[in-house]
């Protein structure tokens, strides 16, 4: 039985619409006309327990909407979410025990306290018991190296700092459900990599996990699922691999030569290959279809003939299967 | 039920040790609130003299100062706008994610806050009656019975602060409709001038809000304008608006988390 579902979920927001300046003011004041929009349009979803599912898509796409419709923040304009057998919205604090929600633009420190008593209230807020929360204290401490800026005001954390008290925050009650809302948002390499890992162990622990980001890596590394949405519509649903598999159809090798490469001689020469000239004069790339040649095929004749100085081959790249799926060039 | 308890009493904590974070807030408090004081004990000793205006003599006057000195540090010290802000700002939707009555838990970090007013409040009252001697309560039980009044202010200027925070979620703005709510409060309490120098009608209408009780009400059970069964009275209106008020925020709500909106991250 799935764990999160949403059937045709959708969110309509009205929208003032006024024309700029002072004449477009005075004009909404005195008849006033609304816009309506849809962020997020029959949507149908399923989570399995123990999933890790990235939810990507641009930005105004109707992410965090969407999040916070499953989370009940937002009551649907239309559609169901029941997650745990529960309608988030309608039965909110009976919801909110089992689900654990981080919003990486917004924090749920207390400002002006240190990051300890935060946590402490949330303690009270979820009924964790002493011994539970010595113990997942000390695991964050040890994953998250949450000790150092325990005592600290949450106003005075980098913000590193605040995402890591964040997600303690997020996990504290031990979630059988997770959303994270971007969250590596402006954050640097090291503490990315680290907060990715411990992602990795949390899923790896069996809990659900929802998580958005624009961060690509943060996807590949820690979900196995991706939910691809555009314009509020879902674009692409399922593995990783199998989007990697069905969209990425080509691969490619950089050749660097002696000397100036010609690319239209070149391409007369290799008529199967698509060439394109590279950064330098000297370097080329070769675009070949992964199912008509193999790599080794391709090397072998490429380094036969042409004799380059090295060469190195282009990983295929999640990436650029998602441009092209926001682009609208692949369909599903 | 111990547990939700539990998190109330947190809630009030943390909210009281967020105040006292900010010294300076509590200098000022006091500075402003006992420099009011100070002008309109001023004031009222000029008017009044050794006569009497509408039956407050110069004695019961000074009690009357103190005691909407008390009430004015209780409700415009505690700290409204942070309920108005989480809402405007989006931090609302934190709030909705936490497994806690939403109404409850802001209740609670309003009476946490509201008590942060306590010292202010104290230093204010012991050097009033160093410098103006005021008289005591016309009796033992009228002097509970204003206790009794002021805890009732508690709930009744939550109820007041819920319900004008929670139109931000139609209005998206607070400084206005705060001003309004604190305009009204001055006004209608008594804290500007007792309500006994005004019109029957004004009177009558202020009888009719919940505003009264925020220094008329405490002054009048003190200083026996009103007997005991009076008093009482004034009691049971009080709980009436607590409860009144309490519901009406409540069904506000339900009508307002329909409208959250947050965009953006």
């Amino acid at each position: 039985m799935p764990i999160l579902e949403a059937q045709s979920l959708t969110k309509t927001f009205r929208r003032p619409d006024k024309a700029s300046g002072f004449k477009g003011a005075v004009k909404h004041l005195m008849q006033r006309k609304y816009k309506n929009y849809t962020a997020v349009d029959g949507i149908d979803l399923s989570i399995e327990p123990g999933e890790s599912v990235a939810y990507v898509g641009p930005n105004g796409a109707g992410k965090s909407t969407t999040v916070k419709l499953l989370t009940g923040i937002l009551r649907p304009s239309e559609g169901t979410v029941r997650v745990m057998g529960r309608d988030p919205h309608t039965e909110r604090i009976a919801n909110a025990h089992d689900i654990g929600v981080l919003f990486g633009q917004r924090t749920q420190l207390w400002w002006d306290l240190p990051v300890e008593e935060s946590l402490k209230l949330l303690k009270h807020m979820y009924g964790v018991s002493d011994a539970d929360y010595k113990r997942r204290i000390e695991k964050f401490d040890e994953l998250l190296d949450l000790g150092e800026f325990m005592p600290a005001l949450a106003r005075t954390l980098s913000l590193g700092q605040r995402m890591r008290a964040d997600l303690a925050c997020a996990l504290i009650h031990d979630p059988k459900m997770v959303y994270l809302d971007e969250p590596t948002i402006g954050l640097d390499i090291s503490v990315k990599d680290r907060l990715r890992a411990f992602l990795r162990e949390l899923v790896n622990d069996g809990t659900t996990l929802l998580l958005t980001s624009h961060d690509l890596a943060d996807i590949e590394e820690v979900c196995e699922r991706i939910v691809v949405i555009d314009k509020g519509a879902i674009a692409y649903d399922g593995s990783i691999d199998r989007l990697k598999a069905h969209y990425i159809t080509t691969k490619a090798v950089n050749l660097y030569l002696e000397g100036a490469a010609d690319v239209p001689e070149l391409a007369e020469k290799f008529p199967d290959y698509e060439w394109a000239a590279g950064e330098a004069p000297s370097e080329v790339t070769v675009t070949y279809e992964s199912g008509r040649f193999t790599t080794a095929e391709v090397l072998g004749s490429l380094t036969a003939q042409l004799s380059p100085r090295d060469l190195s081959l282009s990983e295929p790249s999640i990436e650029d299967v998602i441009r092209r799926l926001y682009a609208g060039e692949l369909t599903k | 039920m111990s547990h939700s308890i539990a998190v109330d009493r947190a809630l009030v904590v943390i909210a009281f040790k967020r105040r006292l974070a900010y010294k300076s807030h509590w200098f000022f408090g006091l500075a402003i609130g006992g420099g009011s004081m100070l002008i309109a004990m001023v004031m009222w000793q000029n008017l009044i003299g050794s006569g009497t205006l509408s039956g407050y003599d110069w004695d019961s006057m000074r009690a009357y100062t103190i005691i909407g000195f008390v009430a004015a540090t209780m409700v415009f010290g505690a700290a409204d706008w942070t309920m108005a802000d989480r809402i405007l700002d989006g931090h609302v939707a934190v709030d909705l994610t936490k497994p806690v009555d939403f109404q409850r838990a802001r209740a609670a970090e309003y009476i946490g806050s509201m008590l942060s007013t306590f010292p202010t409040a104290v230093m204010g009252v012991v050097a009033a009656w160093l410098l103006f001697d005021p008289p005591g309560p016309v009796s033992p039980l009228a002097g509970l019975l204003t206790v009794v009044s002021f805890a009732f202010m508690f709930p009744l200027a939550f109820g007041l602060t819920y319900l004008s925070t929670l139109v931000c979620f139609w209005t998206k703005r607070y400084l206005g409709i705060m001003w309004l709510r604190e305009a009204l409060l001055s006004f209608f309490s008594g804290l500007m001038i007792p309500l006994a120098f005004m019109p029957g009608w004004l009177q009558a209408v202020a009888w009719a809000l919940p505003f009264p009780h925020f220094t008329t009400t405490p002054s009048a059970i003190y200083l026996g304008r009103v007997d005991t069964a009076g008093a009482l009275g004034l009691l049971a209106a009080e709980a009436a608006w607590a409860v009144g008020l309490w519901v009406l925020g409540w069904l506000v709500f339900r009508s307002a988390v329909k409208r959250v909106t947050v965009h953006g991250g």
